[in-house]
């Protein structure tokens, strides 16, 4: 239908720990008529490492990561935070080993996956794997990173058979940030816990973001509470016609 | 001790090392601010109406007290009023010729003991303490405004001889007077008119202290709760005159 | 954060000047512009910070004025107390001045006999309860009306209501005689105009004004990076702080301070003195934390920080807490003091959102973070279990090994689809949330082996 075709970039969370994301969303790229291709022994995007300021080491990890998707079309990645990576610090990080300009090119191919729907593809309309009512939270490296509020929205505004209510304080931390979570555990989990409560208060059946980090935190959170609310990646609502 | 010489010096070296992050500038300064100044004036001359709407919103939405007379013999009523509602007794004033206009003479009698600031300097350190003295008493402090600021419902004061500080400072109630010479639109315009003051233009008075001020004295420190009068003034009013203080 | 009352009121002030914030920028459709610009006078002013900082003197001194310069705290302090020993001052009256807590200047006053007293209301209640400023701009946030009268009752020996105006009014009597009395003002500047030799205060109370006309002697206390060219450029910053700070168009207080008395003026300071401080600063002009030197000090990334709502000022433990502050602790204490603090942070850049002159805090951070694992002053486990991450990440042979082994260890404490509570590191992330567990098949597992899932 397209005549396009994307590679997928799980990502080390979404590869480890939420595999039914990355299977969605070549089910839902598929029906878009979009050709997808996993290419092989993917690891990281090195955020982690750069993040924590192991720079030498996010470096090389980067270089494996740019050298994987040298020759794709479109790189579709499940996370605002691994997207933002490539993106805006790709360039930067690989400078030192003359691959600025190769970094430069990687970036520019590679959406978030609702960015990818929405900006590239203009696919809105989806049929929901969930019904009932869902809310959204703004991940950080989405919202202020790649400046993107609007094309999750979009989606999960249309989907069929759901109904979206706004979360309030939508855009505040949902206290993961990565080695945070762990390095400063009680603040971390007070963080999770003003989040959860304005969760719960929207009567929603289903939390949804666009970011694996975000989703381990609130979806940890909530469990352990044995709150009936879900914690759900935006690609496995959109992976609705089955 | 550091000197200046290895103060700056260290600054200099550390300036001239370090590449610039991004080409930047700094804002455009008027190349002949007095007769900017002036087309300003001459402008806002135009639509004083409007410019006084939008000053007159600003200042009561931070609380002022607007007055609005036709003529500057009406202005002592106005001042008597305020004195009666507060039971003051004592008014300390700019001296008549920073005013504008011989409101201290004006107000004399009526139960309101005025004490006029004097243009001249103090005669020594007794005086000053005197007149201080009698600033830090008075219930009013009645001043002139040399610019108003409609975008932000300010009074600029300049300070000077007979025109001191302590006037609109200390008392609890601070009353102004003024007309559409004085009115500005935004602080941009009010950067022309420093920009003059300090260069080719004439400024209103020549002391060393030019002070915004934007409603009366305030706090939220206890809680967040808002309480005013905390060292400045609680009240400030501001009486506008329509067909002018001179003449 | 165990102080449930200090955890509430850090909600209620964060969430109200949020909000307030918020307000002020909506109705000013200028004040993005306005930012970008205010964003360039601070970079183009920095590029030239040495013709600026002369002109300035040159004007302090024409007026009048004398200026002193300060590479250290202990400089500071010392050229300060000296200036006040000179004038035979006894008591000096403060204008809130985050400056002169950076150098700790009240504890040299008192040790030469100077009693220093804060004027600022805020200030005047962390200064008779002996503590700290939990907050830039409300720096009391973190007391009760109730607290605060039983410390005036206690320390003032009268009696007072736990009502703010009551309150409000006591202070208002007490500072009233010190403002009368001192010999000595100090103030801080939160911007000085080169051009004409002008500092500029911004306040709400009133105290910077009796500070600096009262007093026979006044000294502001400024970081260098608080220069700016000329007025035109200061209109620019007047436009936008206190919209950032408070949500106010402007403070109630702006005032222009030009030297000492002039001829024919009732009052103003006999002497004026302005004291440069290094403190840090200039090292960073060519520094990584360079942009940092254009903080305006408003405050508005604690408002919005996660974690500075969650944990308040004190708990950062030095003068200067939130985001900023963890960039100026650097700069003033170096990296090593911000070992820990550099990772109080999520790094979610709510902080650079409102930032009025853009600073990218979280680039900053991780950069201070970086020098800490380059200049291996990060706790050696730590280190080494990034090291060995690095490895896993950059090797998918080793990686895969991983998994396996992961998978292995997980069995005890994966039941149910999740995991429960684990020791360790891992512990700290179980006690409140629960993790999911390596999945049984990662998902490029089952891209190789799942052939309809390939098609």
């Amino acid at each position: 239908m397209t005549g396009r075709r994307a590679s997928l970039m799980v990502t080390c969370l979404g590869d480890l720990f939420f595999p039914d994301v990355g299977v969605s969303i070549v089910r839902v790229l598929r029906k878009l008529g979009v050709a997808v291709d996993v290419p092989t022994d993917q690891t990281c995007c090195g955020l982690p490492l750069f993040n924590s300021g192991y720079h030498a080491e996010a470096a090389a990890v980067a270089r494996r990561t740019l050298a994987l998707f040298r020759d794709s079309e479109h790189v579709v990645v499940p996370s605002g935070s691994c997207a933002w990576m490539v993106k805006h610090e790709y360039p930067g990080l690989l400078a030192g080993a003359g691959l600025a300009r190769e970094a430069e090119h990687l970036a520019a191919c590679t959406h978030e996956l609702s960015q990818f729907l929405v900006r590239v593809l203009g696919a809105r309309q989806f049929t929901s794997a969930v019904r009932g009512r869902i809310t959204y939270h703004d991940s950080c490296h989405l919202l202020r990173g790649l400046h993107e509020s609007e094309s999750p929205r979009t989606l999960l505004g249309n989907l069929k058979g759901a109904e979206l209510v706004p979360l309030p304080g939508a855009d505040e931390c949902c206290g993961f940030g990565g080695s945070f979570a762990v390095r400063l555990p009680e603040v971390s989990s007070q963080i999770l816990a003003k989040k959860l409560a304005n969760v719960e208060a929207t009567g929603a059946d289903c939390l949804v973001a666009c970011d694996a980090g975000c989703l381990m935190q609130m979806g940890g959170g909530l469990t352990r509470k044995k709150s009936r609310v879900r914690a759900l990646h935006l690609a496995e609502l959109l992976d609705g016609d089955r | 001790m550091t000197t200046r010489a290895e103060f700056l010096g260290r600054i200099r070296e550390q300036v001239r090392r370090a590449p610039a992050r991004f080409p930047a500038s700094t804002a455009s300064r008027p190349r002949h601010p007095a007769a900017e100044a002036e087309t300003i004036r001459r402008e806002l001359a135009e639509r004083w109406r409007e410019t006084l709407d939008g000053f007159r919103r600003e200042f009561e939405g931070v609380a002022g007290v607007f007055h609005r007379v036709v003529s500057v013999d009406r202005v002592p009523a106005v001042i008597e009023q305020i004195a009666r509602e507060r039971g003051a007794r004592e008014l300390v004033a700019w001296h008549a010729a920073a005013l504008g206009v011989d409101l201290p003479a004006a107000l004399g009698g009526h139960g309101l003991d005025v004490h006029q600031m004097p243009a001249a300097e103090p005669t020594g350190a007794g005086e000053r303490e005197r007149l201080r003295a009698i600033a830090a008493r008075a219930d009013l402090g009645l001043t002139g405004v040399d610019l108003a600021i409609a975008e932000t419902g300010t009074l600029v004061l300049v300070s000077g001889s007979g025109r001191p500080r302590s006037t609109s400072l200390l008392p609890p109630c601070h009353i102004t007077v003024f007309d559409r010479t004085a009115l500005v639109e935004s602080l941009r315009q009010v950067g022309v008119f420093l920009e003059a003051w300090h260069g080719d233009g004439a400024a209103p008075a020549r002391g060393a202290s030019i002070n915004f001020i934007t409603g009366p004295s305030r706090t939220a420190d206890i809680e967040l709760t808002l309480t005013r009068g905390v060292h400045g003034p609680k009240e400030v009013h501001a009486i506008f005159v329509e067909q002018g203080l001179g003449g | 954060m165990q102080d449930a009352f200090l955890q509430e009121a850090l909600t209620i002030a964060t969430t109200k000047f949020i909000g307030l914030r918020r307000e002020a920028f909506a109705g000013f459709p200028e004040g993005e512009a306005l930012r970008d610009q205010a964003r360039a006078i601070k970079e183009r002013t920095l590029q030239e910070l040495d013709r600026h900082l002369e002109t300035l003197i040159a004007n302090v001194e024409r007026l009048g004025g004398h200026v002193h310069y300060a590479a250290t705290p202990a400089e500071a302090r010392s050229i300060i107390v000296d200036i006040g020993r000179r004038a035979g001052a006894r008591m000096a009256v403060k204008s809130k001045s985050m400056a002169t807590e950076e150098i700790h200047l009240n504890e040299a006053l008192e040790a030469a006999g100077i009693t220093p007293v804060e004027t600022d209301l805020g200030e005047y209640i962390i200064q008779l309860a002996h503590e700290r400023p939990s907050h830039i701009i409300a720096p009391a946030i973190h007391k009760t009306k109730g607290q605060v009268a039983e410390l005036f009752t206690r320390e003032l020996k009268r009696p007072a209501e736990p009502d703010p105006e009551a309150l409000t009014k006591i202070a208002r009597g007490e500072l009233r005689e010190k403002f009368l009395q001192a010999d000595l003002g100090i103030t801080g500047a939160n911007f000085a105009v080169a051009e004409t030799g002008t500092i500029v205060l911004v306040t709400n109370e009133g105290n910077g004004r009796m500070v600096t006309s009262l007093p026979r002697v006044h000294v502001a206390v400024m970081g260098v990076e608080k220069v700016v060219p000329s007025m035109t450029d200061l209109m620019v910053f007047l436009a936008i702080l206190a919209k950032s700070a408070t949500g106010q168009k402007l403070s109630v207080y702006t005032s222009l301070v030009q030297g000492p008395r002039r001829g024919g003026e009732l009052e103003g300071p006999e002497e004026f003195h302005l004291v440069l401080l290094d403190g840090g600063r200039i090292a960073q002009i060519d520094g990584p934390l360079r942009e940092a030197l254009s903080c305006l000090r408003c405050g508005a990334c604690l408002n919005v920080c996660p974690v500075y709502r969650q944990i308040g000022g004190h708990a950062y433990g030095y003068t200067y807490p939130g985001p900023i502050g963890i960039l100026l602790t650097a700069m003033m204490e170096g990296t090593a003091a911000v070992r820990d603090l550099a990772h109080a942070s999520s790094l979610c850049g709510a902080c650079a959102d409102a930032c009025p002159v853009r600073i990218d805090i979280p680039r900053m951070l991780i950069e201070l973070r970086r020098e800490v694992d380059d200049k291996k002053i990060a706790r050696w486990p730590e280190r080494l279990a990034f090291k060995l991450l690095a490895q896993l990440l950059a090797r998918p042979g080793l990686y895969r090994l991983a998994v396996r082994a992961g998978r292995i260890l997980q069995r005890p404490v994966a039941t149910g689809g999740r995991i429960g509570r684990v020791p360790l590191v891992l512990g700290e992330w179980t006690r409140t949330r629960n993790l999911p567990p390596l999945a049984a098949r990662t998902f490029q597992e089952r891209w190789a082996q799942d052939k309809d899932l390939q098609a």
